[in-house]
């Protein structure tokens, strides 16, 4: 017990730390605490001998609360409503994004020699852009007022429904195991057991808007956690994704008057949580094997970001944006981060070292590399947008 | 005058109007109550950022604009949209209308007109949810509301037209 409540309270006071030095820095905090974590973890600390932070089960288990809520604030957000009112635009350019993006990290995969399903884990780690850093760095450059805002979050918006699929998914595949029938079985009971809540969702808001009908600030709290949690373990338990299950519940309240006051009520809780679940991560990496996943975290960097920024090209000009505008749309989606971590810890769970090992490792590096990378490239939008214009003019003018 | 209302999902919402030198005003107004207030010279200008406020200082600010501290002199009518089809009316009183001298029951202004007197305002003072034997007097302002049709038959009757 006291162990575990030291190695909790050396969490909280190197995110902390964390969270100063993003705050200083102006970097987003995501990254920094995946970094924090790794540093005070057994694979660098240990490593030289100092006393480290062990994973144990408590850390473990409140990285999975974080899981939980970060999922449970998407579907939060999640209007059906917004994007069936958008939704030639907002599909058109989440396709656009899926389709340039998604195969090239299953190829990068297969091309590795991985399965089906590890390359199938590696195209949702590449396709997925970070909602949290994106949705920062257009705050603080301001772009948030400007047009091209609208395809990025609109992107932003599909990727989150198409997670939501992939995710319960991809976790019946890793935790189906080797044989096919046990697969099969595991994902008839997924998208039951999913479906059911869906449907919950859909036609039950009544049920969901009285659950939260209490003025104390104490009962609510407790009463929006007393039905997420529960629903999330017992997906969980029937071995079902309990990621998309908080997403489904968070939906389920979204469409319930009580949303606003759910965001500003429990923000906090899942900023605490989810900072765990970042350091989590960043515990059970070793930078030696993230070393050693080198060529293909390479690769993947190499490729992806071009991916990006061609998708998100596009993207503008489906909204009619100016060419100038749709390149910042393409820069605007390279930064990946949260999801691509939550399907990295999904794959952590699963069978064989590639899954196990390597893919984290990988994730771990490619979220740092681009986290870094996207942030850096929407602060030199300007040089971009001349260079890819100019190319683009020369290339007009000389055909 | 169009208002142009975009949803920034995990942020907040997004209204921008075209000002009378052909820029644009946008506010972000983010779920956590923070406005943020931009301006954009041209279409393919950036936004640049005028100020921001907090939910409180913007409500504030928000009154000033709206001329609830101070009402410029008259240049017509002033109205102010509630939603929907909701509208605020201030109308002068004047010497030669049917309302000066007369109390508000008397006057039956709902039952006439289908606005509702909200306040009467008279010099410094203001008396707020006036009742049937408020006497209204000649130089007070009534602050009516109620649909836009209500609101502009209530002007006509008070200045007798």
């Amino acid at each position: 017990m006291a162990a575990d409540l030291l190695a909790l309270g050396e969490l909280f006071a190197v995110v902390a730390v964390a969270g100063a030095v993003g705050l200083r820095l102006g970097l987003s905090v995501i990254p920094l605490y995946v970094l924090g974590g790794t540093v005070a973890g057994e694979f660098v600390l240990g490593r030289v001998g100092l006393p480290y932070v062990s994973s144990g089960e408590a850390i473990t288990l409140l990285a999975e609360l974080g899981i939980v809520l970060l999922l449970f604030f998407l579907g939060l957000e999640f209007s059906l409503d917004r994007l069936l009112a958008a939704r030639s635009r907002i599909t058109r350019a989440g396709l656009l994004d899926l389709g340039v993006n998604f195969p090239v990290g299953v190829g990068i995969g297969l091309a590795l020699g991985w399965s089906a399903v590890e390359a199938l884990l590696l195209g949702g780690i590449v396709y997925v852009s970070s909602s949290a850093i994106v949705t920062k760095s257009l705050i603080d450059l301001g772009w948030i007022a400007n047009p091209e805002a609208e395809p990025i979050l609109g992107t932003l918006v599909f990727e989150d429904l198409f997670m939501a699929a992939y995710l319960a998914f991809v976790s019946s595949l890793v935790l189906g195991g080797e044989s096919v029938e046990a697969t099969l079985g595991n994902v008839a009971v997924a998208f039951a057991f999913l479906g059911a809540l869906f449907l919950l969702v859909q036609f039950g808001t009544g049920l969901f808007q009285g659950a939260l009908d209490v003025s104390s600030p104490e009962a609510f709290v407790l009463r929006v956690l007393g039905v997420t949690v529960p629903v999330a373990g017992a997906a969980l338990a029937l071995g079902v994704s309990e990621a998309v299950a908080a997403f489904f519940v968070g939906m389920g309240f979204a469409s319930t008057e009580h949303r606003e006051r759910i965001e500003r009520q429990l923000t906090s809780v899942r900023d605490v949580f989810g900072a765990v679940f970042f350091f989590w991560i960043g515990l059970s990496t070793d930078p030696l094997q993230v070393v050693g996943a080198v060529v293909p975290l390479a690769l993947a960097v190499a490729l992806t970001t071009p991916t990006k920024l061609v998708s998100g090209y596009y993207s503008g000009r489906t909204y009619d944006l100016s060419p100038q505008r749709s390149v910042r749309v393409g820069v605007g989606l390279v930064a990946r981060g949260e999801f691509s971590l939550v399907i990295a810890a999904l794959a952590a769970g699963g069978t064989g070292a590639v899954m196990r090992e390597t893919i984290p490792a990988l994730a771990v590096g490619y979220v740092l590399a681009m986290s870094v990378l996207g942030t850096l490239l929407m602060t030199q939008s300007d040089r971009i947008e001349t260079l890819v214009l100019r190319r683009g003019a020369g290339s007009a003018d000389s055909s | 005058m169009t208002v142009y209302e975009s949803d920034l999902p995990g942020v907040g919402k997004k209204h921008e109007i075209d000002l009378d030198d052909g820029s644009r005003l946008v506010v972000v107004t983010h779920n956590t109550g923070k406005r943020e207030v931009f301006r954009r010279a041209s279409e393919d200008a950036d936004s640049e950022k005028l100020f921001e406020l907090s939910d409180q200082l913007a409500r504030q600010v928000g009154t000033i604009l709206e001329g609830a501290y101070f009402q410029p002199v008259r240049t017509g009518n002033i109205e102010t949209l509630l939603g929907g089809n909701t509208v605020l009316e201030w109308v002068d009183v004047a010497a030669d209308s049917p309302l000066a001298g007369a109390t508000l029951g008397e006057t039956n202004v709902r039952q006439e007109t289908g606005a509702t007197i909200l306040a009467v305002q008279r010099g410094e003072e203001t008396i707020v949810n006036p009742g049937g034997e408020t006497v209204v007097e000649a130089g007070d302002t009534l602050l009516a509301v109620g649909p836009r049709e209500a609101c502009r038959s209530f002007a006509s009757f008070v200045r007798d037209e």
